[in-house]
């Protein structure tokens, strides 16, 4: 019995790393432009059919093609923000809130268009390699995105309190007006922002293929997961992102095996989210960027 | 002036709807419209704008009047479509009851999502997560219960033309229940929209602590205001039942439904009487259309298939585009509503119908 | 019953380590037109929250009209008759002007046609009527301060609250605004009002209450307060004595 806790525990801590990194692209969206990006999860399958499609056509290995994606995704960020995200920035919430539902429709359905609504998987040797700790065993390419993952969290935190962009990144987020008028370019920063955040769901994706099957859909929950994880870590909050991830990667699986019908699994998960939403509105570590 | 206007438009529409039965299988129609629209494809376009204008109307009850946004209206759908479901297979209840009974258990779960999520405060996106998080509960529920027929979800019996089983073999009669439940959402936001629970609808809208400072009971009335929304949107769920006698979770609460419900209320003007409608005859038509238009060119190559085949690159770059070419896996339609959505994101942020009378009243001045 | 409507006892209100409104006591005349004032910070909207059901006060009781109100939502305090107006003003930006009054008319009734009657009579009174149709999201400040008057004077209240409504004004816009005072106290209303401006509380009031660092300080006829050595103090140095610390 022991051993389906530790099973339990050690699960939900290998995808927790993912959910952080998820939700930390989130949460910069959220802290820096106010913004709230329901289309986030979506980016997820940018990562996902680019790692697809660089095994299958060049047999590239996934954990490279998510550092050769890297100016894709940024790229992409960058252009989105640019062109659908900076216009509407002064618009009332909803249509902030819209534009993003039309994002993320958009993603799904290209995606439909372009590859089929079919299941793809990405076939590698060690995609199914364990080892044993304790009587649970301990998925390899789960370790190997969760430690990429939380490297990058910790990688990126140190962007931002170190460098000058991190800097100007943090400033935009405490207060816009100041930063316009000590010089920032905020419409630049923001630019910076949204490609950092999609860079980071985008590498994600990557990190996850060889041990999670693609669809043009599978984006929607990590959606809503990410908020989850945004919402209990605090709003802008990067540290709180981090063991949010955690937090919820581990409620998660915990939620599961306690669940008498495995079909009922998700409704656990479900309920604890809106469980959350309800109760910890400003988050466990305040709402502060970094 | 302006306002006569719109009504004689809306007017020649509405009587062009009415007589589009008796002309759907003319040969001038069969002439002017594409080929394969014509006839009963025809009458079940017209069906489903009927359909989403009243759904999208009954969305701006909550989300339009009211300003809060709900991604998961789809819930409530479902609730209308099982619940008379249910009380038809078992206990043999007329659709005609089954639906406000239907009504009634939305009313009371769309009453009780309000209260815990208002009582606790939240708004805007966070509405919204509780909501989408809730169908989709609703969903996985009724994937696993048995009652529900599971994933399998459930038939209706068959019976022959019946109006007290709400059955008809042909489509006219569900084309005219279809038109009269979207004249019966107009009919009843107006209603609400010009009354005092309209003007508090839309005053807590616009700022809910003034709106309290005057008097009004900001928690009730949004709670009412969900009940409404809920249960109008539960009588849109039978119909679609009863017209297609077959119903599953993965058709009645997927979120995509959810989205597309609020796609045609924000697009044509949420928040308006005749918004909703209008973007459902504006949208609907374009997605039916691409569907229709890729399904006749469908070549029939599977993605997968064609992926892990064996022939050369070259040539599988060749059937690649052709792939495209016949509408790809799909998705064109929802495509072009999210490709929309933004547009009037940018563009027109109050909708299509605002952007028209602007456009009407602009030409006037000038 | 008490001549007063609106007692307050020893109420106050901490943010964190600040104590915004501390132990402050207030009572207000029916039909009396009575001044809060105190410098910036002093605790004056606080206090205000409190009273109208916004926040909930730490300690003390609130009674209006010789009922308790601690803990009552502010729509249900409104319909017993106590209205206020927003300092940082909350018009219904995308209805119109006429819309914005008859939300505050739907108080006393529930007919559209009556709300519609009760808002223009209201527009006529704060001579606003002409604007009508505008939409409140394009008023100036000017306009939208009167709005915010005229949207709690059509719910037809006993006693209206009243947080800066002079701010920002220019001195002409300041003393029709001063008119439709003087008009809504013939009507029977009473008025507590929160101002800088000094001229009008001298002016306009006929018991004067001051607040400083969230305690009271001083209470009387305006005469008597602006006599009062410690009112005299807490104004030092800041703005006492100029017309008005927003007019200008
Ligand atoms: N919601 C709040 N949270 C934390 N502190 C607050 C809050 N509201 C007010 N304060 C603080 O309480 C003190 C009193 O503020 P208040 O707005 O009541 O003053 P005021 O007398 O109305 O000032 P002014 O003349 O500038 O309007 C201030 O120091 C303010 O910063
Ligand atoms: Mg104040």
């Amino acid at each position: 019995m022991l051993t389906v806790y530790l099973q339990a525990l050690i699960s939900g801590l290998l995808i927790g790393g993912v959910f952080s990194l998820i939700a930390v692209g989130l949460t910069l969206t959220f802290g820096v432009m106010k913004i709230k990006n329901f289309a986030h999860g979506d980016f997820l399958i940018v990562g996902m059919y680019f790692a697809f499609f660089c095994h299958l056509l060049l047999g590239i290995d996934p954990y490279l093609s998510a550092l050769l994606g890297i100016p894709l995704f940024f790229g992409l960020g960058w252009i989105i923000q640019n062109y659908l995200i900076n216009p509407v920035l002064s618009a009332p919430e909803t249509i902030k809130i819209l534009i993003t539902v039309g994002i993320s429709l958009c993603l799904q359905n290209i995606a439909v268009f372009l590859f089929s609504p079919d299941f793809q998987r990405v076939q590698v040797e060690y995609g199914t390699a364990t080892f044993d700790l304790f009587g649970a065993s301990v998925s390899i390419t789960r370790l190997i995105a969760t430690s990429i993952a939380v490297f990058i969290v910790v990688a990126l935190y140190i962007f931002l309190m170190k460098t000058s962009i991190g800097r100007a990144i943090r400033a935009c987020a405490e207060e816009r007006d100041g930063a316009l008028a000590v010089g920032v370019n905020v419409d630049r920063i923001y630019l910076i922002a949204l490609g950092i955040a999609t860079s980071c769901v985008c590498i994600a994706g990557a990190l996850m293929t060889p041990f999670y099957t693609i669809s043009p859909t599978v984006g929607v929950s990590f959606t809503l997961t990410a908020f989850v994880v945004v919402v209990l870590g605090g709003l802008g909050n990067l540290k709180g992102a981090l063991v949010g991830g955690f937090i919820i990667g581990v409620v998660e699986s915990f939620g599961e095996i306690l669940m008498p019908e495995a079909a009922l699994k998700q409704v656990a998960t479900f309920a604890i989210f809106i469980l959350i939403l309800l109760f910890r509105p400003n988050g466990l570590f305040g709402t502060k960027l970094a | 002036m302006g306002r006569s206007v719109g009504f004689a438009i809306y007017g020649v529409i509405g009587l062009i709807c009415i007589g589009l039965p008796f002309f759907a299988e003319s040969d001038v129609v069969v002439a002017v419209m594409p080929p394969g629209l014509s006839g009963s494809t025809l009458l079940h376009i017209g069906i489903l704008i009927f359909l989403f204008g009243y759904l999208a109307t009954s969305w701006n009850v909550l989300g339009g009047f009211c300003g809060q946004l709900s991604l998961g209206h789809a819930a409530f759908f479902a609730i209308g479509a099982y619940t008379s479901s249910l009380l038809y297979i078992h206990f043999g209840l007329t659709p005609w009851v089954g639906m406000l009974a239907g009504a009634a258990v939305a009313a009371v779960v769309g009453y009780g999502l309000g209260y815990v999520s208002f009582k606790y405060g939240l708004k805007g996106p966070f509405f919204a997560l509780v909501t989408i998080a809730f169908a989709e509960i609703l969903r996985l529920l009724m994937l696993y219960w048995d009652f529900t027929g599971g994933p399998l979800g459930l038939l209706i019996p068959l019976t022959e033309d019946s109006w007290s089983d709400m059955q008809f073999m042909a489509k006219e009669p569900y084309y005219y229940m279809a038109f009269g439940l979207m004249i019966f959402g107009i009919l009843a936001t107006a209603k609400i929209g010009s009354s005092r629970f309209g003007y508090y609808l839309r005053a807590i809208r616009e700022s809910e602590e003034a709106a309290e400072a005057l008097g009004i009971h900001s928690m009730r009335n949004k709670m009412h205001a969900a009940a409404i929304s809920a249960a109008m949107t539960a009588l849109g769920g039978t119909f679609y039942a009863q017209y297609t006698q077959y119903i599953v979770p993965d058709d009645v609460v997927k979120i995509a439904l959810s989205i597309e419900i609020i796609l045609f209320a924000v697009i044509g003007g949420s928040g308006l009487v005749m918004g909703p409608v209008v973007g459902a005859f504006i949208l609907v038509p374009i997605g039916e259309m691409t569907r229709v238009i890729f399904s006749t060119a469908a070549t029939g190559v599977s993605f997968v298939a064609l992926v892990n085949s064996d022939i050369p690159a070259v040539e599988k770059f060749a059937k690649y585009l052709d792939y495209l070419a016949s509408g790809g896996g799909g998705g064109l339609a929802l495509l072009l509503y999210g490709a929309i959505l933004i547009f009037v994101c940018l563009v027109m942020p109050r909708g299509v119908l605002p952007a028209l009378k602007s456009l009407q009243s602009w030409g006037k001045k000038s | 019953m008490s001549d007063f409507i609106l007692e307050a006892t020893n109420i106050s209100k901490r943010f964190g380590g600040l104590v915004a409104v501390k132990e402050a006591s207030i009572s207000v005349k029916r039909g009396d037109i009575v001044g809060l004032i105190g410098p910036n910070g002093a605790g004056k909207t606080t206090f205000f929250n409190m009273l109208s059901g916004f926040m909930p006060a730490d300690t003390g009781e609130i009674f209006f009209k010789g009922k308790k109100i601690n803990g009552m939502r502010p729509s249900n305090i409104c319909k017993l008759g106590m209205t206020r107006t927003f300092q940082i003003v909350k018009p219904f930006p995308e209805l119109t002007v006429l819309e914005n009054v008859m939300i505050g008319a739907f108080n006393t009734t529930s007919s559209t046609t009556d709300a519609k009657k009760i808002a223009m009579e209201v527009l006529n009174l704060v001579g606003y009527a002409s604007y009508a149709d505008m939409s409140a999201g394009s008023l100036t400040v000017a306009g939208r301060k009167r709005v915010e008057v005229a949207k709690a004077l059509a719910t037809k209240p006993e006693l209206m609250l009243l947080d800066e409504v002079l701010a920002g004004l220019t001195p002409t816009e300041m003393w029709s605004m001063i008119d439709v005072l003087g008009k809504v106290r013939d009507q029977g209303v009473t008025v507590l009002i929160v101002e800088h401006v000094m001229a009008v509380i001298m002016n306009l009031c006929d018991q004067v209450f001051v607040l400083n660092y969230g305690e009271k300080i001083a209470e009387g006829t305006p005469a008597e307060v602006s006599e009062n050595p410690k009112v005299l103090e807490a104004y030092l140095g800041d703005d006492y004595g100029k017309p008005a610390s927003g007019a200008n």
